[in-house]
């Protein structure tokens, strides 16, 4: 399997790290010239910085983020109850434990919220984007299909994991702070330990590929139950 | 070895000749086009032909019987011809090319140059493709580049010859005929204005050491060649210090007169970057062809901007040199 550290920084913006974040003025100022950088799906990591304190009122406990990767690439794959807020939980849980950026897969292709949903960082929900993705030594988060009221995982991206194998898979569990999402408590994430296929295996292998989702779904179903 | 480069007037041909030359083991470089090459060349021969005068060609290839070719004879629509021109070049050359070398004897190897245009874009296609991807072109060079592709594929199969196809990102730089770049240099240059997708560039040097490495290593199937990084419209126009013009809907067609009375014909597939972006998946190609480190489309968009200020006349520095 190929991977690689993410591209290097442009004009001092990591499009993987966050290396530091400019003063109002200065960051607008940098707009205007235009020194800034995007990815390949159209992230635009200064954008990122420059939002990212519209999060700051959102509450979150990460519990064993020893497990997320400090460097290279991973599939985190995580719970979905209501699916509106979730993603954005998991964003901030990964910028504050480890300082990365992650990519969360499931962006809707229609314009202008598209194109606002990758510039921060969603992509689309095509496979080979997702894998390309991972190759480039991103971080990013699937969703297992939606549960709605109930606490159990939902179905696995198995088509996903199928096209990414050979990069781990980390299950993680989201828990809403209070009832209904209601931010009585602060959001709770729990990273579980790193999965990975039997060492040789193809991308592609449709086996593994389904062991490893069932993997992760029994994972994930035990992270919910137990935190 | 003995190479024959196709196109090798062009800045990518010229680089490519240059590089050839510097390895050991390449005997033998000549190469044609329709104008010399833009710099100097040591060993290599050039022979002016025009791509479309088929005989002469093929009568030149015959003679020369190589042993590889890196093909780059491609002409980008609006770049050194117009559209109809470039789509005639293109076939006359690849078609006398390749099969005066078949038929020659000695051909063992080709690369050559293709875009990532044979992807194409749209809803339906993946946004940063790697090889596996299907082919759908969704622009005139696009498709001009699968032909490309499938004459040499076809080739390859009859003849038992190894065929490298190398699906550049847009290659751009301070001093190419590039239709991309020169939108690009318009003071006013127009953008979507409810879109700014993204593209990868490709430097020069880049894409000639991919293309000396594809011929040297023999490397088989196609690979996508693409800088790190990419840039959007808004942040590329920004950049250059140019004033962006958001266009929508009805006012492509507008703007599409407006920047060719300007100077800077708008072609289909760079219309389609300014709309949908351009990039693609260049991992493999960095792994099996040791490309090493290569430009970031960043710094690629910084050169393409700094032509403008190659060697600024002033008025004061003419005087100079009048007096």
């Amino acid at each position: 399997m190929r991977a690689e550290v993410a591209a290097a920084p442009n004009y001092g913006i990591d499009a993987d790290r966050v290396l530091g974040l400019d003063a109002p003025l200065a960051a607008l100022r940098r707009r205007f010239d235009g020194r800034y950088a995007v990815d390949e799906l159209g992230a635009d990591a200064h954008l990122m910085d420059v939002l990212a304190p519209l999060g700051a009122p959102i509450r979150v406990e990460v519990e064993h983020a020893e497990n997320l990767p400090k460097v290279g690439p991973a599939l985190l794959v995580a719970n979905r109850s209501f699916g509106l807020i979730e993603p954005v939980v998991l964003v901030l849980a990964v910028r504050r434990a480890t300082g990365r950026r992650l990519r969360v897969v499931g962006a809707p292709n229609i314009p202008v919220l598209g194109t606002v949903m990758n510039k921060l960082g969603a992509i689309g929900s095509r496979v080979s984007d997702v894998a390309s993705l991972l190759r480039a030594g991103h971080l990013a988060a699937a969703p297992l299909a939606p549960t709605w009221l109930r606490t159990e995982a939902g179905r696995p991206p198995r088509g996903l994991v199928a096209a990414t194998l050979g990069f781990p898979v980390i299950p993680v569990a989201v828990r809403a702070g209070g009832p209904l999402g209601l931010p009585l408590r602060p959001w709770r994430v729990v990273v579980g330990e790193p999965l990975l296929p039997p060492a040789g295996t193809e991308a592609d292998d449709q086996l593994a590929a389904a062991e490893i989702s069932e993997a992760v779904r029994d994972a994930v179903h035990e992270l919910v139950q137990h935190s | 070895m003995k190479v024959l480069v196709t196109g090798m007037g062009g800045v990518l041909g010229t680089k490519v000749a240059q590089m050839l030359e510097a390895r050991p083991g390449i005997n033998e470089v000549v190469g044609c086009d329709f104008v010399p090459p833009r710099r100097r060349l040591h060993r290599a021969t050039f022979t002016r032909i025009h791509p479309e005068d088929r005989d002469r060609l093929t009568d030149y290839v015959t003679d020369f019987a190589p042993d590889a070719i890196a093909h780059m004879g491609v002409y980008e629509p609006d770049a050194r011809m117009g559209p109809a021109e470039a789509a005639r070049a293109t076939e006359t050359c690849t078609v006398a090319a390749l099969g005066a070398a078949a038929r020659a004897g000695n051909l063992q190897r080709i690369a050559l140059r293709s875009g990532l245009e044979v992807y194409g874009r749209g809803h339906r296609h993946p946004k940063m493709p790697d090889e596996r991807a299907p082919l759908a072109p969704t622009t005139h060079y696009g498709r001009m580049l699968l032909e490309v592709e499938a004459i040499a594929s076809d080739l390859a199969r009859r003849e038992d010859i190894t065929v490298c196809a190398l699906r550049y990102a847009i290659v751009a730089g301070s001093h190419a005929p590039c239709p991309f770049a020169r939108m690009l240099r318009l003071p006013a240059v127009p953008v979507p204005a409810f879109a700014d997708p993204p593209f990868a560039l490709l430097d020069h040097d880049d894409a000639a050491h991919a293309m000396v490495e594809a011929i040297v290593r023999a490397y088989d199937g196609p690979l996508n060649v693409v800088g790190p990084g990419a840039s959007s419209p808004w942040q590329a126009v920004r950049l250059g210090g140019r004033l962006p013009v958001p266009v929508f809907g009805p006012g492509w067609p507008v703007a599409r007169r407006m920047v060719e009375l300007a100077g800077a014909p708008l072609p289909d597939h760079v219309e389609e970057v300014f709309h949908r972006g351009r990039a693609g998946d260049g991992s493999l190609a960095r792994e099996v062809l040791d490309l090493g480190v290569m430009h970031p489309t960043q710094e690629v968009l910084a050169d393409v901007f700094d032509w403008a200020t190659v060697t600024p006349i002033t008025d004061a520095s003419r005087a100079s040199e009048i007096a």
